[in-house]
């Protein structure tokens, strides 16, 4: 049965350093981007790496020729073993949306991040 | 289950720690000369690709320089419960990228000192790799002579760019002192750049992961070229162990080399046996990285078919990007205990039998 509990206050979270907490036996990052906050298992669906420990970036843009746009800044994080990139806010894989870390809903109540697990 | 982790890097966070091991002209050179990285890089002469998010895990984060085997104490060798780790180094093997060879070995022998001195100590778990810089094969039999009779050195260490394949004669003087010493010939992926210019046969490729799957390219010519030169008739106790250069081409190879040798045998009238046979008596390959296809299935059929049960040495390749860990590692379970250690026993004779024994 899913639980909300506390992790942190929001400002202690910054752009591009996620906060990993501990929620029972789950090791889930909590990202900001901009204002908003979004929960990821800290778990590669890979290889089982520890997904949140990469850095928070953007990637380029799908293009149809040598053309390099960066887009989606801080909207990615990159596993920190093999490279993956994941979208942070729906856990799915950018070279294969079918792989998926998993997700967790995050509220903020009276300047708390609370995740729902 | 006793793990023997044949390809663990050991890193610096700077190449200034090899400062108190050089002296005279090189250590001259090294503090003053032109360097091709960052600053307190290690020389040598650059490839023409780069990695676009650097070679390391994001979650191996050293500050101070203690940090690099503290982490790798924590992440890698206690987590895992590994048993023996080989160590690699990792800049040093690029030592053979540069045209000046008295230079190289020069930096090869501090690096070498420098393992010795302080990594071997750390953890009872090491053993060292004697690098060499293989452009002058004189002086690189001369450092694993010099080194030779260390107990816990595990193995010769060069990387897989050279200036030709393996078993071109010119490198005979490297085996001879490798027989003599009783230590397998290691060659890891690498050392492509510089002098070592024809890192894949067309011309250099352009980007990092491109580029990183078919290095095995070079691998391919080292193992034919070590069996058509008759390299195992010449010292037939010497184990040939390519590391991080993939696994599923071997069969495809051993088997051309097998069909061509049995119409062209004439062109190399030492040899007695098939290739294949050669490979298999004195060549293995570590495991890291293993190809990755959709279904698992075919990658089993190749590894059934190079006898990878008894062919395959675990390789973590910690803290590369690429880094496999003990418990992912894609081949078949009931080749576990082999592949992960026992396999490694026979390559590498100094790994200490009690230590393997009762972690067994």
């Amino acid at each position: 049965m899913a639980e909300k509990t506390y992790i942190c206050r929001a400002d202690e979270i910054q752009v591009g350093t996620p906060f990993i907490a501990k929620v029972r036996s789950l090791s889930i990052g909590v990202f900001r981007i901009g204002d908003s906050f979004h929960a990821l298992l800290n778990v590669c669906p890979h290889r089982g790496a520890p997904l949140c420990e990469g850095p928070q970036c953007g990637t380029t843009a799908p293009v149809e020729g040598p053309e390099f746009i960066y887009h989606r800044e801080n909207e990615i994080v990159r596993c920190a073993w093999h490279g993956w990139e994941f979208d942070i806010k729906s856990g799915t894989a950018l070279v294969n949306p079918s792989v998926r870390a998993r997700t967790f809903a995050v509220t903020v109540e009276a300047g708390g991040i609370y995740v729902t697990a | 289950m006793f793990i023997v982790d044949c390809d663990c890097h050991n890193y610096w966070s700077s190449a200034t720690v090899l400062e108190p091991y050089l002296s005279g002209v090189w250590k001259d050179m090294f503090i003053e000369g032109e360097k091709t990285g960052p600053v307190g890089a290690f020389p040598h002469g650059h490839r023409p690709w780069f990695h676009p998010q650097d070679f390391s895990r994001k979650d191996v984060r050293p500050k101070v320089e203690a940090d690099n085997y503290l982490i790798m104490k924590d992440k890698h060798l206690d987590k895992y419960d590994i048993g023996v780790a080989i160590l690699t180094g990792d800049e040093p093997i690029e030592a053979s990228t540069l045209a000046n060879p008295y230079y190289a070995s020069a930096l090869v022998s501090a690096y070498n000192d420098y393992q010795i001195n302080e990594w071997l100590p750390k953890d009872s778990r090491f053993m060292g790799s004697i690098v060499i810089a293989p452009q002058d094969p004189r002086l690189a039999a001369a450092e694993i002579r010099r080194l030779g009779a260390h107990p816990r050195m595990a193995q010769v260490l060069a990387s897989q760019g050279s200036v030709r394949p393996y078993g071109d004669p010119f490198y005979h003087p490297i085996f001879e002192a490798c027989a003599e010493v009783g230590l397998p010939f290691a060659i890891h992926l690498g050392g492509h750049g510089g002098i070592n210019w024809n890192a894949v046969a067309p011309a250099p490729t352009t980007f990092f992961w491109e580029t990183h799957a078919i290095l095995h390219m070079s691998a391919m010519s080292h193992v034919a070229s070590m069996i058509a030169h008759g390299v195992f008739e010449k010292w037939p106790d010497l184990y040939f162990v390519l590391i991080e250069c993939g696994i599923a081409w071997v069969p495809s190879v051993l088997w051309r080399l097998d069909a061509d040798y049995k119409a062209l045998r004439k062109e190399t009238p030492w040899l007695k046996m098939l290739p294949s046979e050669y490979s298999r008596r004195n060549i293995r390959f570590s495991t890291q990285p293993l190809e990755q296809p959709s279904n698992v299935n075919h990658l089993w059929a190749i590894l059934e078919a190079m006898d990878g049960e008894n062919t395959l040495l675990f390789a973590s390749d910690y803290p590369h990007w690429d880094y496999d860990d003990v418990n992912t590692l894609h081949i078949p379970p009931e080749w576990r205990g082999k592949v992960l250690g026992q396999n490694a026993l026979d390559v590498y004779k100094r790994i200490p039998r009690p230590q393997a024994a009762a972690a067994a």
